[in-house]
């Protein structure tokens, strides 16, 4: 065998975002040698992604908390490996990387990984949203921040949640306001919420800064109002508003940045008892807590290899990510959808579902009035879960219109239609087979 | 509906076999209840390729079996049953050195000895016929007529065809003698006793410990790989490309079983979907990982033989554990001293081809019709073991 | 900031150092990414986990979103039917 040999390290550190980074300064500091794998050519992940010298919208103290982090890493000396998107562990205990700048699947055998891969968004399927120009609202704050300023054409932003504040106080201050933010919820109705929410000064501050921009930006904020439909309109694209009497009207935009919550993105990933090595999530890949939960749960993380490599005492559950898990729940409640009706329930037959083989309502409801197929024989025969995104964009609702066809059935767990095998990402043939000795005869 | 209409049949496993064998016993007038350790397609049937084919095989009774196989796919899929699933398609051998050309000419003849439509294509028309594969390839063998389906699609249509509701999530734990000793009462199940006329062991992998065939069925891991759609590249290709090393590769485990740990045969497969299906080894395990090792060497040959497939990403690995007879053919049959007792399993690398025609031929033996196929070969008893069931 | 040009489907787009290829492709005004009407080919996610902004670099299947964009590169969409 010509194979190369595994590169070895005490820790893998998958995700350059603030849960990853916090990991590996701390895991590093005590001692133990440490490889970090970022999938993107920059660190700093979903919140401080921005090359140097963009304008950004993350308040100081976040760039502060950022910027000392990144000084702690790099005193850490931990060079971090970017580009290398992370695939999975495979039978033997190999983490694979592909390394998308040399074209070949770089080859680890940590003794611990920490997987700390954020989240994806949540994102409600409705009639149009495959269209081109319809995008989520993280992936138009990629371009924002990325780029440093806005695709061309009028912007709108539809969906549930605090997120989509920011996204429009950013457009604002970049002189592109959105012409209008749509939300399900509506936080003025829920004073009850509103009244807790301020135990966490921070949360407050942060989002009355966003919503003084937004007020002040022409832009109207429609609450109680969810978008409910995309068309493609003399090269624009129009959107279906439905207020909360029910009555509709149509709003034409060129891009439309959709947003319904986030969770956490454990795809395709390794379960903990899979192996013999120790294998952690950390940040908004564990539980999407958001940023402020992000910092302190990789140090968790860290704590937590630590004791488990070294058999010491188990670690206790962090206060702070225990106060954003609070936060998270008050925000839930504040922007709590005013129309409770299941947005997935009235869809009609033609909606797409499954994005990657453009799989509709109709095709999942047929299967389901089939009888009792199980999660995995709907993934195979519908394939749902089956494309590329492997389940990313369309398990969580394939599984909720599943469950509400069988009431009184247990709920499955989004894994039971997604896969928790490698490659947790698709990987190209060359670079797979890059390392192999060819012309060994079998 | 006919005389046995009053009839009842218990068929565990929901594999091919299982759901094949439920279809034709519940057309020919059988009260059916199928029982399910866990759901249809499972096990093996729903983690295999699913290569409808006779190419690799050497002249003798599984090859009589799986022409007689094949030739059902082609009538199901003309009746409708199999409607969509059926991908018609050759296999192309393909030899590169000397010795493979030698070996892949004298395999040919054998086919062709059989009556088999086969077509020798060399030179130049071999650069027309494979554009796409490597410049190393100097022989290659179209064996046509053959085919590939989805060993879950097919399962789903036959359970749907069968009208017959499967008992999920329910483990048959062992069998329930009759009072005279010479048949069987019922099956116990994780959800109690099922009680029935006769009898159907159809359970893959879980069959010999219901039958007292442990030591004879062992299990051959096998993993596959899936790419995303290409249809270009779908396209040109005429049909499964089969390395003729795979012939080697299934001759060494006939030859000597558990001499190597795993072997490598090589199958590239273009689907319906335009993505492609690269297989596989053969491990004498039942664990069911993904190893990179495994899987490299795969796609490096499979690359090695059809370059441009380095373009394409994988998207999903996968594996599945066949079941495997110590003399390599299955076992197909009524049990000796157990009158209404029916088994089929022990498939290994078959069971896809040869489900729907075993399922037909279940259903023959429990009629007491007797069957077209010579399926003495199969017999339960030929291991010489008396007393099959404890 | 520096930057540079890249062909998409041989047409040049202008982008800046730290872009990926499908900002820069978006600040164009770029939306379908398909080789034809009604491809599945576009931005949606940002963080290669929609895997619909796939484009072809040097006939290689990539995440435009992934792919930091670099002068001369001839991008393309995939072929039609690959989705
Ligand atoms: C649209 C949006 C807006 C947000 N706005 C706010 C806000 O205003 N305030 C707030 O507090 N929080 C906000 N958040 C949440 C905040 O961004 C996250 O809580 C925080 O970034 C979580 O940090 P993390 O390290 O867990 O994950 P991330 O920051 O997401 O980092 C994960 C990293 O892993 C990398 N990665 C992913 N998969 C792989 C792989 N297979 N291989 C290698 N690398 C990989 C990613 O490229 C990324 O760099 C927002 C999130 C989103 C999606
Ligand atoms: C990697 C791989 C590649 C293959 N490629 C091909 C190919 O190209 N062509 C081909 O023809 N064949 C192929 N095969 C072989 C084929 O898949 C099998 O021979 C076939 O699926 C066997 O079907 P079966 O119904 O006998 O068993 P299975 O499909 O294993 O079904 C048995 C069923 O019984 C259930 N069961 C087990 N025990 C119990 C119990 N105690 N109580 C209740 N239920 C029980 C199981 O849950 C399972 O659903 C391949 C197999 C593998 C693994
Ligand atoms: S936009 Fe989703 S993967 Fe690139």
């Amino acid at each position: 065998m010509t194979e190369r040999q595994p590169l070895r390290c005490d820790v893998l550190v998958i995700g350059g975002g603030a849960a990853g980074v916090a990991a590996a300064a701390e895991l590093a500091l005590a001692g133990l040698s440490v490889e970090l794998a970022e999938q993107r050519d920059a660190l700093g992940g979903a919140y401080h992604r921005q090359p140097a010298g963009r304008p950004t919208a993350v308040h100081a103290r976040g760039r502060r908390q950022w910027s000392r982090l990144v000084d702690a890493f790099a005193r850490a000396g931990i060079a971090p490996r970017l580009r290398h998107v992370f695939l999975g562990l495979d039978s033997d205990g190999l983490a694979m990387l592909d390394d998308r700048a040399e074209g070949r699947v770089l080859v680890v055998r940590p003794r611990a990984l920490v997987i700390a891969v954020g989240a994806i968004e949540r994102v409600l399927p409705r009639p149009g949203w495959q269209l081109p120009g319809v995008m989520t609202a993280g992936g138009l704050q990629m371009i924002l921040k990325e780029g440093g300023s806005p695709p061309p054409g009028d912007i709108l932003i539809a969906g549930n949640g605090p997120l989509t504040i920011a996204l429009a106080a950013d457009l604002a201050r970049l002189g592109h306001p959105p012409v209008a933010l749509i939300e399900a919820g509506d936080p003025f109705a829920r004073p009850a919420a509103a009244l807790r929410l301020a135990a966490y000064p921070g949360l407050v501050a942060e989002a009355a800064g966003h919503l003084a921009r937004v007020f002040a930006s022409p832009t109207p904020w429609l609450r109680g109002e969810r978008l409910t439909a995309i068309e493609p309109r003399n090269g624009r694209l129009a959107a279906t508003i439905r207020d909360r009497r029910g009555a509709t009207r149509t709003l034409a935009a060129d891009l439309i940045a959709l947003h319904d919550g986030i969770r956490p993105n454990d795809f395709g990933l390794p379960a903990n008892e899979e192996s013999d090595i120790v294998v952690v999530r950390a940040g908004d890949c564990r539980e999407a807590l958001g940023i402020r939960a992000a910092i302190a749960d990789g140090r968790h993380a860290a704590r937590q290899v630590i004791a488990l490599l070294t058999q010491g005492p188990s670690i206790a559950d962090d206060d702070a990510v225990l106060r954003q898990r609070r936060a998270q729940a008050v925000l839930g409640d504040l922007f709590r959808p005013i129309d409770g009706a299941d947005p997935l329930a009235a869809l009609p037959d033609e909606t797409i579902l499954c994005r990657c083989e453009g799989r509709t309502f109709s095709e999942l409801r047929a299967m389901l009035a089939e009888g009792e197929l199980s999660p995995r024989e709907i993934r195979l025969n519908g394939r749902f879960g089956m494309g590329l995104c492997q389940g990313r964009f369309c398990a969580d609702n394939v599984l909720h219109l599943i469950a509400a066809a069988r009431p009184g059935d247990p709920a499955e767990p989004p894994m039971r239609l997604a896969r928790d095998r490698w490659p947790a990402r698709p990987v190209s043939i060359a670079a797979l087979a890059a390392d192999d000795d060819e012309q060994r005869e079998s | 509906m006919d005389g046995r209409g009053g009839k009842s049949v218990v068929v565990v496993g929901a594999g091919i076999v299982g759901a094949a064998s439920a279809y034709f016993l519940a057309q020919s007038g059988f009260r059916v209840r199928l029982i399910e350790a866990k759901a249809p397609a499972a096990a093996a049937s729903g983690a295999a390729d699913g290569a409808v084919s006779v190419a690799s095989k050497r002249p003798g009774p599984m090859m009589t079996t799986a022409l007689a196989g094949i030739a059902l796919y082609r009538q199901l899929d003309e009746e409708g049953l199999f409607a969509g699933l059926f991908k018609q398609r050759p296999t192309v051998m393909v030899a590169e050195d000397e010795s493979e050309v030698e070996s892949l000419t004298g395999h040919a003849d054998a086919l062709a000895g059989e009556g088999m439509a086969l077509r020798r294509i060399e030179g130049e028309a071999l650069r027309r016929y494979l554009p796409d594969v490597s410049s190393g390839v100097r022989l290659a063998i179209e064996v046509g007529n053959e085919g590939h389906a989805i060993g879950y699609e097919i399962v789903r249509r036959l359970i749907a065809a069968s009208g017959v509701a499967v008992e999920r999530d329910t483990t048959v734990h062992g069998l329930v003698e009759s009072a005279s000793g010479r048949s069987v009462a019922a099956v116990a199940t994780s959800r109690g006793r099922v009680e029935a006329d006769h009898f159907v062991i159809a359970a893959g992998g879980g069959s010999a410990d219901l039958i007292g065939l442990s030591g004879i069925v062992r299990p051959r891991k096998g993993q596959l790989a899936v790419t995303e759609r290409s249809p270009t590249l779908n396209a040109a290709l005429p049909g499964a490309l089969m390395s003729c090393r795979y012939l080697l590769s299934k001759d060494a485990i006939a030859g000597a079983a558990g001499t190597a740990a795993r072997r490598f045969g090589l199958v590239v497969d273009p689907l319906r979907t335009g993505q492609f299906l690269i297989g596989g080894t053969r491990e004498e395990t039942a664990d069911t990982g993904n190893d990179l090792a495994a899987i490299r060497h795969m796609l490096a040959s499979a690359v090695r033989l059809l370059p441009p497939l380095a373009r394409l990403r994988v998207i999903r690995v996968f594996s599945g554990v066949r079941s495997a007879t110590r003399d390599g053919l299955p076992i197909i049959g009524r049990m000796p001293g157990r009158d209404n007792l029916v088994v089929a399993t022990g498939f290994e690398g078959d069971g896809i081809c040869l489900g729907p025609l075993v399922g037909q031929a279940v259903g023959r033996i429990v009629a007491g019709v007797p069957s077209e196929l010579d399926l003495r070969p199969f017999a339960p008893d030929r291991f010489g073991q008396r007393s099959l069931v404890a | 900031m520096s930057g540079g040009h890249f062909l998409w489907g041989g047409k040049p787009i202008t982008f800046e150092t730290g872009e990926s290829i499908a900002v820069a492709v978006a600040k164009a005004g770029v939306r379908d990414l398909s080789a034809g009407e009604g491809g599945l080919r576009r931005y949606f996610c940002g963080i290669g986990a929609c895997q619909n902004c796939l484009v072809t670099i040097e006939g290689t299947l990539v995440e435009a979103c992934l792919t930091p964009a670099r002068d001369g590169l001839r991008v393309d969409a995939p072929e039609a039917g690959h989705d």
